[in-house]
């Protein structure tokens, strides 16, 4: 037992941009675990990604080793994601930690993510010890943030250590709270294994890598083990822990955080979340709050170059392994051929997976217009979950369809209420009331369906108060909602991928506005090409895009060709990015443009 | 068989418009050129080769001393094989054409004479920095008649100021029986040139491209009811009157140019001597450049779809592409943008002008 004790597991939350990356730099620093010349800014964004957006995706444990008091401290730091579409990879953190420092800004004070981040930590049992960052600001006002945690939130917060993560400034408070604050783990040394999967990545070595959390037991190298979920048994060929890089140790025991190896190549083998137990002498009960994440929002992604299928296939494998959210399956599109119907968890999170895609895959790739998922109720009784517009079944076969709904609570000052409800209203919203927090702070309280607020909802609410505004949203459901299917045809023929779904009231708008935006972006073709929106067989818009403009007819002096040529090598050089939809070219952008609609019609 | 081009750089001034290589020049340098253009026709290494085609083209061929003329002939004819009734062309302005001259040139075996007229509007010729007029232009075609040119080809321009289908049409009209050839081009803004200026300080205004291109497509139908036929992207002629030495540009027949950015094409190598007199002095290049089979396959197409006559299927296939199972050609050939006859694809004449995307979808 004694080795527990100078043990500590812990995480940082806060919401975005209020520090946690900076403070978890510092820990590293301050511990001496890497020295200063060896830190790349915000260490613990690996990926190339996660730091330009400076925001984390992925989770890196670290272990770094803390003095106090005459004793060694072991203390291991969870990172975790801080964006509204990561609740799931905090909450697999969270379970493997015993404690949580809750960061809030001492300018910007409690805001939607440090409550929702608060309460994970709450429903999870750990010790919250909140820290107030930002304290060199001159906009800084730590005792009035310190009693908003208190009256929000509703943990004290009096004795917060006020730090500045940038300069340096009372790191070592923290570390001392870590220490004394946080409880030790207390697993049964001798017991059962039972480890925590709480993260996984590909290694093209030695395959997938578990990071764990021990609980009970110990697992060291050449044991047997099970996986829970799936029953797979591994030979365990490495254990390690981060420091901040994996280094192998043998073994790790009860309370410790680090990595697991057994040459596993299939990677659907590892589910995050999973309890690992000893093959020969299994514990009898998985640990709890194991689930399989729910995707809400869903697009198409392609290849443009349709050979490329198998390597996307791989690459979504892949990302799949160390990112449990992520879910696909093949689709077939008439326009867009092989490909995958991808679920994410949220916008952000889309983009980041098309981005990873093209970037650490090198892939082009073609990514249709995001949309939620319905629940159909067709004419025979039958009921559909669809996500793809195009297996929406005919009008007639449908006696009605459900839509998500999710449950918004936006933070404000009370001056941008008004345009807030506006929003909200516009976007079908259903106001559910509105609440004081304190003079300047209101929450506002709407039901939305998800399909409205996936497009560009955070776009106009930041921009509409200035970016004071912030937002959360959790799933509320399906409501019953007339919605219809909005077709696009080129040249009388339709585009599959270009299909949405949409509320009546605003078909024939969004069909317009459709239309004008393909006739932008669609070149010129041999032949005029109609551009017509449609519900069923009415067509609700039209736009043309004109024959092509033929050349000028210039003198070809003395044989010289060259000039032909590289015209030539110029009209080659742009089919490259065209896709051909029956006879009608369009450019693969011309797909994901859908999404960026409402931005320019602002 | 092969064609000559002969390239004299020189004019009695530079047209508003022009972007190429032609100079206005002292007499002394032209002697120098002419001298050196001499030698280069001497020390070509694929002299003996039988020549049917000649073709005398600038600048403005017709503003040098005559005899410079007749030297260049006299050396072709020496170091080649030119064949009997071989066709000869001069380009020529209007203003420097006169009787006496036009005999001359038809004494020295001259054949084809080939006119810049552009307009036979005086306020547009002035505008494009032309030296001529209406008047002289019918001046220089009934010489030209009377000193036995039966082979007369006239240049214009679409796409000038206040220029339209009617205006073009009365110009075509007063002309069309005088002439057995008709090359037509429109209007195009180069870079670097006076009329680019022009046009950025609005001193001239242009008629809308867009416009200009449907006028050109009324202008095709016109010259047809009247006997000229489209056998080239821009170019019209009367039966039996196609130009030989164009037509072995787009059927890539083998072909030497001599002078000043001269290009030529031999055997499947394509080069071009230097732009400027420094360097083609001193006997440089511009490029040179052996066809690979794939950029062989590419110019057969791309030069092939500008002409009447288009391609031959077999050809390509010989060379190994079999263009008969592209997706895109057979699509084409199905909607008929593209027409087989036998062998021969060509594209249908509504789509000339759009020939590049039409070839690189189909290579």
């Amino acid at each position: 037992m004694d080795r527990q004790k100078r043990i500590r597991n812990f995480c940082i939350v806060a919401h975005i941009d209020h520090g946690k990356s900076t403070l978890a730099d510092r820990l590293i620093e301050r511990t001496g675990t890497l020295a200063k010349r060896d830190m790349q800014n915000q260490l613990l964004d690996s990926m190339e990604l996660e730091r330009e957006k400076g925001i984390t995706i992925k989770l890196t444990p670290t272990r770094m080793m803390y003095n106090f008091e005459g004793e060694d401290y072991e203390l291991n730091l969870i990172d975790t994601p801080g964006h509204v579409d990561f609740t799931y990879e905090v909450s697999r953190s969270l379970a493997a930690c015993e404690g949580a420092i809750l960061i809030v800004d001492a300018s910007q004070g409690v805001e939607a993510q440090t409550l929702a981040n608060a309460y994970l930590a709450l429903d999870n049992n750990l010790e919250i010890l909140p820290v107030i960052n930002k304290i060199d600001l001159p906009s800084a006002r730590p005792e009035e943030v310190k009693k908003e945690i208190e009256d929000v939130v509703g943990i004290p917060a009096m004795h917060a250590p006020c730090i500045s993560a940038k300069d340096g400034t009372n790191i070592d408070e923290v570390l001392k709270m870590i220490v004394k604050e946080f409880p030790s783990p207390k697993g049964d040394e001798n017991g059962k294994l039972k480890c925590l999967i709480f993260d996984s990545y590909y290694d093209n070595f030695k395959g997938a890598i578990c990071l764990i959390r021990v609980f009970d037991g110990e697992v060291k190298v050449g044991d047997k083990i099970k996986m829970m979920q799936t029953g797979k048994v591994f030979d365990v060929n490495e254990v390690g822990i981060f420091v901040p890089f994996a280094k192998s140790t043998g073994v790790l025991k009860a309370g410790d955080v680090g990595y697991l190896a057994c040459s596993i190549k299939t990677i659907q083998d590892v589910c995050v979340g999973d309890t690992i137990t000893d093959a020969g002498n299994p514990t009898d009960k998985a640990l709890p709050g194991y689930k399989k994440v729910q995707p809400v929002v869903f697009c198409g992604i392609f290849p443009v170059d349709g050979a490329k299928y198998q390597e996307l296939k791989d690459a979504l494998e892949k990302l799949k392994l160390n990112d449990a959210s992520l879910q696909y399956e093949p689709e077939v599109s008439q326009a867009l051929g092989f490909g995958f119907r991808c679920g994410f968890l949220g916008l952000l999170h889309l983009e980041i997976i098309s981005e990873r895609l093209e970037r650490e895959f090198n892939l082009d790739i073609i990514t249709t217009a995001p949309g939620v998922y319905y629940i159909v109720h067709k004419t025979n009784g039958e009921v559909l979950k669809l996500s793809n517009p195009s297996s929406l079944p005919t009008p007639v076969e449908i006696e009605y369809i459900e839509e998500p709904m999710v449950k918004a609570n936006i933070f404000t000052p009370p001056e941008y209420v008004g345009v807030i409800m506006e929003l909200c209203q516009d976007k079908r919203g259903i106001y559910k009331g509105l609440t004081y927090l304190e003079e300047k702070r209101v929450r506002v309280d709407y039901t939305l369906p998800l399909g409205e607020i996936i497009y560009d909802f955070f776009d106009s609410l930041k921009s509409r108060t200035k970016g004071y505004a912030s937002f959360d949203y959790e799933m509320a459901g399906f409501e019953r909602s007339d919605l219809v299917r909005v077709d696009i045809l080129l040249n009388g023929e339709k585009c599959d991928a270009l299909s949405i779904i949409v509320h009546k009231d605003k078909a024939y708008s969004r069909g317009r506005a459709l239309t004008e935006k393909l006739k932008k972006i669609i070149p010129r073709q041999l032949f005029e090409v109609p551009i017509q929106a449609a519900i069923g067989n009415k067509i609700i818009a039209r736009e043309t895009v004109s024959a092509m403009r033929k050349d000028v007819l210039a003198k070809c002096y003395g044989g010289d060709i060259t000039r032909k040529r590289k015209l030539l090598e110029k009209q080659k050089e742009g089919k490259k990015r065209m896709r051909k939809i029956g006879s009608v070219e369009i450019p693969s952008e011309a797909f994901m443009s859908i999404l960026k609609l409402d931005d320019e019609d602002k | 068989m092969l064609g000559i081009y002969v390239h004299i750089p020189f004019c009695e001034s530079k047209c508003n418009y022009c972007a190429f290589a032609s100079f206005v020049a002292k007499s002394e340098l032209q002697k120098k050129y002419i001298n050196f253009l001499l030698n280069e026709i001497k020390n070509c290494p694929h002299g003996g080769d039988k020549v049917d085609s000649i073709f005398i083209g600038g600048g403005t061929p017709s503003c040098i001393d005559k005899k410079y003329i007749k030297k260049i002939l006299e050396a072709i004819k020496e170091k080649f094989d030119v064949i009997e009734n071989a066709e000869i062309t001069i380009e020529s302005n209007p203003n420097s054409l006169n009787l006496e001259k036009l005999k001359f040139y038809r004494r020295i075996g001259i054949n084809r004479l080939s006119m810049g007229v552009q307009s036979l509007n005086d306020k547009q010729l002035k505008q494009i920095g032309r030296l001529h007029n209406k008047k002289q232009v019918f001046e220089a075609l009934k010489n030209a008649k009377k000193s036995g040119f039966k082979n007369i080809s006239c240049d214009f321009l679409l796409g000038l100021e206040k220029s339209n289908f009617i205006k073009i049409k009365s110009m075509l009209k007063s002309v069309k029986n005088k002439v057995k050839h008709l090359s037509c081009y429109m209007l195009q803004v180069e870079n670097g040139t006076k009329l680019e200026k022009m046009l950025q300080e609005k001193k001239i205004v242009l008629p809308d491209e867009e416009k200009t291109i449907k006028v050109y497509d009324k202008i095709v139908k016109y010259l047809k009811r009247h006997g000229f036929e489209r056998y080239e992207i821009s170019n019209f002629a009367k039966k039996g009157y196609q130009c030989l030495h164009n037509l072995k540009y787009w059927t890539r027949k083998n072909y030497i140019g001599f002078g000043l950015s001269a290009h030529s094409l031999y055997k499947n190598k394509r080069w071009a001597n230097a732009n400027d007199f420094e360097n083609y002095f001193k006997g440089n290049k511009s490029y040179i450049e052996t066809l690979t089979k794939d950029k062989i396959i590419e110019e057969i197409i791309m030069l092939g779809l500008r002409c009447e006559k288009g391609f031959s299927i077999k050809e390509i296939i010989k060379l190994g592409y079999d263009i008969i199972k592209n997706q895109n050609f057979n699509d084409y050939l199905k909607k008929n943008i593209l027409i087989r006859n036998g062998d021969k694809i060509k594209i249908n004449p509504k789509f000339y002008g759009v020939n590049n995307y039409i070839i690189a979808n189909i290579l």
